[in-house]
């Protein structure tokens, strides 16, 4: 009899200290997981401070990228119609995203640190379609007391065929 | 003794530009004597046997480059170089400003020798009053018979004309000369083809300084061995010397050759010591393109290959005289910004080369440079040395190498 | 004294031909001596140093001449002093090249950094970037860190407009003067020059427009950087994301190669696009050159104008229909007509042409089959004594000839102009005959300018006495003496001011007078001889081989019974005596051939566009353009090339061929044709001078020089290496036998009283291609017309004139000048037209 209660108590014990652990499981999708600083999930394409886009076109994320997801096609900017302080911008930038293996290799290749792999990790489509993400969904807000593109600016102010790193004023 | 080449500074003489005066005094008898008793190859014998060399500074022989040109019927040219752009010289500005009718009668027996019927005087734009006295002395010779069609009474013909350069030292260069006349961009061209086999228009050329033409007249004259009498055995004969900088007596001097460098700076029958009582520092013996020498050099002759053991040469021999005030480094930073400014910036070396090598100084002088710039000097000189197409690039090192091997702690008291 | 120097280099000994500079040599062996400013087409200068090797001569003993020898016996080499460059350099006999010393690769990378101290290093964004020579060399040869700090470098403008066709990056050039070079040398348009000194040298156009020259787009396929770069390209793709195709321009009779680079877009809504155009080497044909019509006429391809499906009229409304409801009603409509004409364009390829005459010829027993504006005659004589296979006009040199008549080729066949202008230069007799002075004529050795109605009379004349010994001096004597001495001969004719009539008497006249036997042996029937029409289209040659002649059947058999041609078949339709008339890529009413579709019965139309002939059809097949198919090309050399799809078809559109195939099925010509290399194959049966070929052999490449590709250093990128193809020439008649002379009709002279008016060509004229292309707008020719000072008495340079003959109304600027004869007049900018009109003048008032 007592070793029939011994062993219930001693069961009833494993259940009783896990009432007062810190539970393993999160109440996703209200609560979110918080991943490492180098976690490697979405990619956003991103802003100097006065709102001109990072990324000027150069394809070479595509050319780096070992699953072909990332499609780029360029431009050439004007004083009046500026998107990068560079000579050209993306006209267009897609990733597959089922294509995507999160490598980091487009992080890598880019020369203006126009694309990060951030910390994204809420990937679901669909359809296939769905799976391509553009220019306008990757790429990110607008800074405070940044305007957006395209923008017109004063000529000459910006001639580098590729910027500086500096944020441009 | 008077002049033999600055003749307008003799007593009487001051206006040996005008043509009556010029012959008054022996001029044109030369031409008269080549005409009446040489042929061509005895003409050019004369010149190969004075040892005449090129006063422009490369020193080439002037016999043998005329020997050069291929005995043969066609086209050829006698071109006169007075594109003289190198830094203080002004001797030929004065040749053909006072004295014009010697470098005609000169290059008229040049033209006589080669068989060329036309010559050209390429001007630095720059000589405007000089071309003027050379130009109207020109015309008195056309009316005399003495340019054109049967030149005194002989079957000898040659014309004689003019071309003014924009201002480009290195139309100095005799194969961006040449492009230059004709009408193409004052570039040089790779060597060979040379210009005594296609030069001007793609013609036998021969290109020679106005100095060395102001000697033919003289050498004919008086015979070979005369002009040999004078200087050493491989530098013969006299060279005109242009002072300049801190010097007591700044102007051009006709020297005998093999004449000590200290002699000219400090004999008072040519420079004359330096002014203020301020002691010798540096002299540049050829302008800028040479490099830079001190005391311990001067004792060396004047002559081609005086300065070989100095390490520098006496090329157009215009000596730029610096005195202890004189901050090395700015003195060498002045000379990089010229060649800088003057690179034609056809080769590779010499246009990028030569404006690293001012953008580092730059750095030096206002004090920002380091120790490692002044390695990154010295290592671009030397990179551009013996790869550049002509000698442009090689004079533009000199500055650099030559100031810092002789003032080091100059430099090094501009680093932090 | 043989013509071959012995030389080693880097311990390999090679024989090349005297004169040959030491870089090329080594290029021979595959020792690659890294260069900018070199370009083996150019001549070289030294400039950028990059290519400095140790290059040693043998020494020889002043007084006694000998060889002087080590101690082994081996030859005493003398390096001299420093480093010499190669691309100057030429071979002399026992040189001992060192290209992989110390002192050489030092070399290499000093030279290097020097030219990176300005380079902006904009690769990522650089349009050049990974096919640029001086990426390529610094991976190689430089040095992997920078000594000059980036805020020193010079600054410059990057976005220089030289003319509309192409920009100039100044921070980028190299200034190795490549582009300028070509410019003088190759293309003979002096209109780039360099200005400023040094590190500021910049290139400068001096041209209004800006770069006016035909060439400018090769200036930017030799920048070795990404200095220049062409209107249509800039920032277009990287060059590894395009595609290559080989292909075949099909705007001139010239038939250069090219590569067709295509890539997909976005804004095309994914499809693949032409991006690029760049030549494909084929030194017999093209070199590496391309003109900029064959550059940049290719928007027409992407328009949205095209056809992109079959149309019927119904209820007198042209709808879109289904290829077979379209395919049988034309079949029923063809086969229920009482008379039927075929009438092709001369663009269309030779499987195109082959169907098309089967259809006529077997389906519907109809001889009837012309092309649209024959202007040039005597395709004929050309299959007898055409240029002969296996020739290259690059071959042509001193001691020989070319006789150009009636045409101008720099506006007709550019690349024509520039290898007939080359061999020139490397001193080949040139005689052009024309009514008027060309871009030609500065290079000829005789220049004729004879009156348009005398241009045949003077060379008839002229073969005359090219056949009797004269002792004359005229001007004529001596071009017939100077042709028929020449070792080779070969003779262009055009059509400019000259009738259909006349230019068949003409290429008879310009036979008889290559059939002259000089020592026994006549200007044809072997290689770099032989006669050459300037067809005014990509495939007139072709049209000819497959029998789209009235009166000839493929391999110029003649046909039983001649059938109506092109001016029977417009009067026909006009007075109703033809039912039916189809017409494959040609736009009779829009040309002014027809007036409307007059009282035809059925007007079937296939084409790219909706022409004005297309409105009023019945049936419209949409065809496929040349760059989404294949198929081959026969050029005005006879050579046969192919070409090869590059894009995805327009819609529902279809290969001429195939088309014409499936609508011969129906009308029991045989069994629909599937593939384009068999329809090729059949037509080799029926066209006996194409025998021996298949699509095979016409893909094979042999190895050219220079070598262009693999590890070549002249061009970065692999674009311009050909690797599909080299074509192959049909052999003329007068290969094989001896052909007579041609018998002559007796002369007539066509001149008429008043003042003459020629059609004559300008590149880049109006037209349904190439008025889509967006880069040659704005540099479309002009309409001027030229006339002599005597005749311009009331008229000044400048003045606005109404030109009014039978045939055209017209306002032009007026030219004067007296490259134009006395009494002539010559209109340029609008089609070109065959003969002479009267044509009366006023002036516009301002």
């Amino acid at each position: 009899m007592f070793e029939t209660f011994a062993a219930l108590a001693q069961g009833m014990a494993t259940s009783f200290k896990h009432l007062f652990m810190k539970p393993v499981t999160i109440q996703y999708p209200e609560e979110k997981r918080q991943v490492h600083e180098r976690f490697k999930g979405r990619h956003v394409l991103n802003r100097y401070d006065n709102g001109l886009e990072k990324c000027i076109g150069c394809a070479l994320c595509a050319a780096a990228c070992p699953a072909d997801a990332i499609f780029v096609e360029a431009a050439e900017n004007s004083d009046d119609e500026r998107y990068s302080p560079g000579e050209r911008f993306a006209s267009t930038y897609e990733i597959n995203l089922l294509r995507c293996i999160f490598c980091g290799y487009c992080e890598d290749a880019c020369p203006t640190e126009a694309i990060t792999l951030e910390h994204n990790y809420e990937l679901s489509f669909y359809d296939r379609e769905g799976a391509i993400y553009t220019k306008d969904m990757l790429i990110v807000d607008v800074p405070v007391n940044g305007r957006s593109t395209p923008q017109p600016v004063e000529p000459g102010a910006f001639n580098r065929a590729i910027p500086e790193m500096e944020d441009p004023k | 003794m008077g002049h033999i080449l600055l003749r307008h500074r003799d007593e009487g003489l001051e206006n040996l530009h005008q043509l009556d005066v010029y012959r008054a005094n022996g001029g044109y008898d030369a031409l008269k004597k080549v005409l009446d008793e040489y042929s061509k190859d005895e003409v050019i014998t004369i010149i190969r046997d004075s040892n005449l060399r090129g006063r422009g500074g490369a020193g080439f022989p002037a016999g043998l480059k005329w020997g050069f040109i291929p005995k043969v019927d066609g086209d050829k040219y006698v071109v006169i170089n007075t594109d003289e752009s190198e830094t203080g010289t002004f001797k030929d500005r004065e040749l053909v400003e006072r004295n014009p009718h010697q470098v005609i009668e000169g290059a008229l027996i040049a033209a006589y020798a080669i068989g060329a019927k036309q010559i050209y005087n390429y001007f630095r734009g720059e000589f405007m009053s000089a071309a003027f006295n050379f130009e109207e002395a020109l015309q008195e010779c056309y009316a005399a018979g003495l340019i054109g069609e049967n030149i005194m009474g002989s079957d000898f013909s040659c014309d004689f004309s003019c071309h003014y350069g924009a201002g480009a030292y290195i139309c100095g260069e005799e194969t961006a000369l040449l492009n230059s006349l004709q009408g193409d961009l004052g570039q040089p061209w790779s060597k060979p083809p040379f210009p005594a086999v296609e030069g001007l228009y793609s013609k036998p050329t021969v290109v020679n300084n106005t100095e060395t033409l102001a000697n033919v007249p003289p050498i004919i004259m008086n015979g070979a061995d005369w002009y040999k009498s004078m200087g050493t055995e491989r530098s013969a004969g006299i060279k005109i010397v242009c002072l300049s900088g801190h010097i007591n007596k700044p102007g051009n001097y006709e020297v005998e050759m093999g004449t000590s460098y200290r002699d000219i700076l400090f004999d008072e029958k040519y420079g004359g010591g330096i002014p203020n009582g301020k002691k010798f520092k540096a002299l540049l013996p050829s302008g800028g393109s040479g490099p830079v020498i001190v005391d311990d050099a001067l004792d060396a002759p004047m002559t081609y290959e005086g300065l070989t053991e100095h390490g520098s040469v006496m090329g157009s021999a215009s000596l730029i005289v610096m005195d202890e005030t004189v901050d090395m480094v700015w003195a060498a930073m002045k000379m990089i910004h010229f060649f800088r400014h003057e690179s034609c910036g056809k080769c590779t070396p010499c246009r990028e080369g030569v404006f690293w090598m001012k953008i580092v100084i730059d750095r030096i002088y206002n004090g920002i440079g380091t120790e490692k710039d002044i390695k990154t000097l010295e290592s671009v000189a030397n990179q551009i040395q013996g790869n550049t197409l002509c000698a442009l690039g090689e004079f533009a090192i000199n500055p650099a190498l030559a100031t810092i091997r002789h003032f080091p702690e100059e430099y090094r008291a501009k680093i932090k | 004294m043989s013509d071959l120097v012995t030389l080693t280099i880097d311990g390999t000994e090679l024989s090349v031909p005297k004169g040959t500079r030491v870089a090329d040599a080594a290029k021979s062996v595959g020792i690659d001596i890294p260069v900018f400013c070199h370009h083996p087409k150019l001549e070289p200068v030294g400039a950028c140093r990059m290519c400095l090797v140790e290059i040693g001569m043998p020494m020889r003993d002043r007084a006694t001449g000998e060889p002087m020898l080590n101690e082994d016996g081996s030859p005493k080499i003398n390096f001299g002093r420093g480093l010499q460059t190669s691309c100057t350099a030429v071979v002399g006999e026992g040189m001992v090249v060192h290209t992989d010393t110390e002192a050489v690769t030092d070399v290499r990378g000093t030279l290097l950094e020097f030219q990176l101290v300005n380079h902006p290093l904009d690769c990522p964004i650089c349009d050049k970037g990974g096919e640029c020579p001086l990426q390529n060399l610094v991976m190689d040869h430089g040095k992997m860190e920078s000594r000059v700090y980036f805020e020193d470098k010079r600054r410059s403008d990057k976005h220089v407009s030289l003319g509309d066709l192409i920009f100039l990056d100044r921070e980028r050039c190299i200034q190795c003067a490549r582009c300028i070079r070509f410019q003088d040398e190759v293309a003979d348009d002096r209109v780039l020059q360099f200005h400023n000194r040094g590190v500021n040298l910049e290139i400068v156009t001096m041209s209004d427009p800006g770069f006016d020259s035909y060439w400018s787009g090769n200036t930017t396929d030799i920048c070795p950087v990404g200095a220049l770069t062409t209107a249509d390209f800039r920032f277009g793709a990287r060059p590894w994301e395009m595609t290559p195709s080989a292909s075949i321009c099909s705007q001139c009779a010239v038939g250069c190669n090219m590569t067709v680079n295509t890539r997909r877009e976005a804004r095309s809504g994914g499809k693949p696009v032409i991006k690029r155009i760049l030549p494909r080497q084929n030194e017999a044909v093209n070199e590496l050159w391309l003109c900029d019509k064959g550059r940049f006429t290719h928007d027409y391809v992407a328009s949205p104008e095209r056809l992109t499906s079959p149309m019927m009229r119904k209820d007198g409304e042209l709808v879109a229909v289904s290829w077979d409801e379209a395919l049988n009603a034309a079949a029923e409509g063809l086969q229920a007509a009482s008379s039927v004409a075929g009438l092709a364009g001369q663009r269309l390829s030779n499987e195109d042409y082959f169907m098309l005459q089967k259809l006529f010829r077997k389906g519907l027993k109809s001889g009837n089959l012309d092309v649209n504006n024959r202007q040039i005659g005597g395709g004929d004589v050309v299959a007898q004594v055409g240029i002969a296979a296996g020739s290259d006009l690059q071959q042509l040199g001193k001691g020989d000839a070319i006789l150009v008549v009636a045409s101008d080729l720099h506006e007709e066949a550019p690349l024509w102009w520039l290898r007939v202008k080359q061999a020139a230069d490397r001193g080949a007799a040139l005689v052009v005959i024309n009514g008027r002075s060309t871009r030609l004529s500065s290079h000829a050795t005789h220049n004729l300018q004879a009156d348009s109605g005398d241009i045949v009379a003077t060379v008839r004349q002229l073969v005359s006495m090219a056949k009797v010994e004269t002792d004359g001096t005229g001007a004529l004597d001596a071009a017939a003496e100077t042709l028929i001495t020449a070792n080779n001969l070969v003779a262009f004719y055009g059509y400019e001011g000259l009738s259909y009539e006349e230019t068949e008497s003409l290429a008879k006249a310009l036979a008889n007078l290559l059939l002259i036997q000089m020592d026994g042996e006549p200007h044809v029937g072997r290689m770099n001889n032989g006669l050459i029409p300037v067809w005014p289209y990509a495939n007139t040659q072709g049209a000819w081989d497959m029998g789209i002649h009235p009166a000839l059947l493929p391999s110029y058999k003649a046909a039983k019974m001649t059938g109506m041609d092109a001016v029977a078949m417009f009067a026909g339709a006009a007075d109703g005596s033809l039912d039916a008339l189809y017409v494959v890529g040609a736009d009779p009413i829009g040309d002014g051939w027809m007036a409307d579709r007059g009282k035809l019965g059925l007007l079937i139309v296939q084409e790219l566009f909706m022409t004005k002939t297309a409105v009023t059809a019945d049936i419209i097949f949409p065809a496929q353009s040349w760059a989404e198919r294949d198929g081959t090309f026969t050029n005005g050399e006879r050579r046969v090339q192919r070409y090869y799809p590059a894009i995805r078809p327009a819609g529902d559109s279809r290969p001429d061929w195939q088309i014409l195939s499936q609508l011969g099925e129906r009308v029991g010509a045989g069994k629909a044709e599937t593939v384009t290399s068999l329809v090729f194959r059949s037509l080799t049966k029926a066209a006996r001078q194409y025998k021996g070929m298949d699509y095979r052999s016409l893909g094979q490449v042999e190895a050219q020089w220079p070598v262009v590709g693999g590890d070549d250093r002249y061009y970065g990128g692999n674009a311009f290496a050909n690797t599909a193809g080299l074509g192959k020439q049909w052999a003329a008649v007068a290969e094989s036998k001896a052909v007579k002379q041609f018998e002559m009709d007796d002369a007539v002279s066509s001149r008429e009283d008043g003042l003459l008016l020629i059609n004559a060509a300008s590149l880049y004229t109006a037209g349904t291609l190439i008025d889509k292309s967006a880069v040659l707008a704005p540099r479309m020719a002009k309409i001027t017309l030229t006339i002599n000072p005597v005749d311009a008495t009331a008229y000044e340079d400048g003045d606005t004139l109404m030109v009014r003959t039978d045939r055209v109304t017209v306002q032009a600027t007026a030219v004067v000048s007296d490259d134009v004869m006395v009494g002539t007049a010559v209109l340029r900018g609008v089609k070109a037209m065959n003969g002479t009109a009267v044509a009366r003048l006023s002036k516009i008032k301002e």
